[in-house]
């Protein structure tokens, strides 16, 4: 197998994964999960229809601070994250777990193709899922004591940001699921133990993770709950937006490009 | 591709394209929740020179009517705003309180600098032409025929401010305040519509009445302008402004001049209601210059939550102030509840403390 077959085969792939990853039963959790701040955004509207939003340590919430919030803490925080692990780390351990990876294997296809078409579906399939959810999210929240055009390029900066992080993230634990017999478990640890622990203390440890990157790209500022992170806010280092974006495509092409390796390498021994 | 999986993916980006391009129309054209903001911006900016470097923003009607306004006229200084509104009363026979729903104003430096004549009100609201004209002819003022309209020029006019209120006779004793004549800066007031009244400089009134006649520049033709005034809709008070024109026409010395942040616009947008929440922007020069902008306000927020920490009545407040702002712009919002002004209230209202014998 050439390189040149490496696209065709891509594609091929991406076309028979796009639709086994949405109607599978993993798209339950996907479904739960975009879907509950569209309910919680409904919920809010309601609220605000016939109620005057409550006032938070003394700051009047409004639209589009609620929307901030929303990507910040459930978008950005949470939910790309938890995608990337239980998709990323699913794209070869699925098929290993199932046994099915031997046919996949048979095929007259290189390995790497079969990686990077399950990557690209796992791609489609939660950027299809995630951007109209924050979209739905965005015109229920804002025109709540804001303005849908005023808050449009903040929006416009989410939704490139939200797909930036997807691919980050998707592309990481597709390399920790082709390297590693238990992924997920590492790659839990990796998004609630590494990323918040890193991302708390001051020094150079932050910048290896996909977190430091995706919240420079952030058009929201970072909720301040205290003196204490008023100050972390003062001293913290944000790289410049053009500095996240490389490092977040070098990410994602360094990550594709060694679990391509390690696909084409290995020997998946399966249990019987 | 399954039909399903294509139905769900044309769904999908549907959902995308419409949300997306219904942000793009708003963010380009407004989608005006009030008849104030037809054209991006207060109707009376049609009025105003294309060359204003503040444009200021009030709608008096409802922060007179507002719950902190009612609370602020009980706990200070009622006598002394009582007196403001009667002397203005007193001078154009408009009673702020009743007569003005709104009012826009601006600076414009552009010709006298920051002088006595660069500025210009436009208030709008219910008004007895007859009386105010008769009023103010009474305080010295004389009326001229401008294009049709009747312009109200005080080249000899006596304001009645405290020992000059004495019918428009001149006292003595007093030091009058009386312009030369055909004075391009004398105070002048001409109802240019129906319901809507323009006081400011000769020049500028009378500029407003060209501009109602034949149209032509102005600071609603103006895009950079309206550009920032967009996003004031949904202040019932706001300010625009130039800070770079600002501070090259005051002349200020370069010492002081070069410790100020290189703000080129700043803009204020508050809503006074039950407490007053705003929002002050400011655009920097370049993205370094709003980085640093930013490290100083974060360290100033840092500080400011560290040395109210012991008290409660301000410490809502300044939890409310939050930073935000992307590549030139740098934003604070903030949030001051009712409480903030019973206790600065309260504080003004202790007697001063006596010094020790």
């Amino acid at each position: 197998m050439n390189n040149s077959s490496l696209l065709p085969s891509a594609l091929r792939i991406f076309d028979i994964s796009l639709g086994q990853m949405l109607w599978s039963r993993r798209s339950v959790l996907l479904g739960l999960l975009v879907g509950a701040p569209v309910l919680l955004a409904a919920a809010v509207r309601l609220f605000a229809a016939t109620n005057q939003l409550p006032v938070i340590n003394g700051a009047g919430l409004n639209g589009p601070t609620l929307f901030g919030v929303v990507i910040w803490w459930l978008f950005v925080r949470f939910i790309v994250p938890v995608l990337g692990v239980f998709y990323g780390t699913a794209l070869i351990a699925d098929e290993v777990d199932d046994k099915t990876i031997t046919y996949l294997f048979t095929r007259p296809v290189r390995r790497a193709s079969i990686l990077i078409g399950k990557y690209f579906a796992y791609l489609g399939c939660v950027v299809l899922l995630v951007l109209p959810s924050v979209v739905l999210v965005y015109f229920l929240l804002v025109p709540i004591g804001g303005h849908i055009g005023e808050s449009f390029p903040a929006l416009a900066a989410d939704l490139g940001m939200l797909a930036i992080g997807l691919a980050a993230y998707g592309a990481v634990f597709a390399l920790v699921g082709a390297m590693l017999k238990r992924p997920l478990i590492a790659g839990l640890v990796f998004v609630f133990g590494w990323e918040l622990g890193v991302l708390s203390i001051p020094g150079y440890l932050k910048r290896l993770s996909v977190a430091y990157y995706l919240q420079a790209l952030v058009p929201h500022a970072m909720p301040q709950d205290s003196s204490i992170s008023s100050l972390l806010l003062a001293i913290q280092d944000q790289p410049p937006v053009w500095v996240s974006l490389i490092y977040l495509f070098v990410i994602v092409g360094l990550s594709l490009w060694l679990a391509g390796k390690s696909v084409e390498n290995r020997e998946y021994v399966l249990e019987q | 591709m399954t039909v399903r999986t294509r139905y769900f993916v044309i769904v999908s980006l549907l959902v995308i394209v419409v949300g997306l391009g219904t942000g793009l129309v708003a963010y380009y054209v407004g989608f005006p929740t009030s008849a104030f903001f037809s054209r991006g911006g207060p109707d009376e900016l049609r009025f105003m020179p294309g060359s204003a470097s503040v444009i200021a923003y009030a709608d008096v009607r409802e922060v007179m009517a507002s719950e902190l306004r009612q609370r602020f006229r009980k706990a200070v200084a009622t006598g002394a705003q009582e007196n403001g509104q009667r002397e203005f009363q007193n001078l154009t026979g408009i009673n702020i309180e009743t007569d003005i729903e709104r009012v826009v104003a601006c600076l414009d430096l552009s010709a006298n600098g920051l002088g006595m004549g660069a500025g210009l009100v436009l208030a709008r609201g219910t008004f007895d032409e007859t009386k105010i004209e008769a009023l103010m002819r009474q305080h010295g003022a004389a009326v001229e025929n401008y294009k049709g309209k009747r312009l109200v020029v005080g080249d000899r006019f006596t304001p009645p401010f405290p020992g000059n209120d004495n019918g428009g006779a001149a006292d003595p004793t007093q030091p009058q305040i009386t312009p030369p004549p055909q004075n391009s800066e004398a105070f002048s007031l001409a109802f240019i519509e129906p319901g809507l009244v323009a006081l400011g400089s000769r020049t500028l009134v009378q500029q407003a009445i060209d501009r109602q006649i034949a149209g032509g520049e102005s600071a609603a033709t103006n895009e950079e302008l309206l550009s920032h005034v967009r996003p004031m809709e949904g202040g019932n008070v706001w300010a625009v402004g130039r800070m770079d024109v600002l501070r090259a026409r005051a002349k200020l010395p370069d010492i002081v001049a070069n410790q100020l942040p290189p703000i080129t616009w700043f803009s204020i947008r508050g809503r006074i209601d039950g407490g007053l929440q705003a929002l002050l922007s400011a655009e920097a020069r370049d993205d370094e210059s709003a980085n640093n902008l930013r490290d100083v306000v974060r360290g100033f927020l840092a500080l400011a939550k560290l040395q109210t920490s012991s008290k409660p009545e301000f410490q809502r407040f300044v939890q409310s102030l939050e930073l935000s702002g992307t590549g030139r712009t740098v934003a604070l919002s903030l949030d001051v509840p009712s409480q903030v002004f019973d206790a600065v209230g309260a504080i003004a209202a202790q007697p001063p403390a006596r010094p020790q014998q």
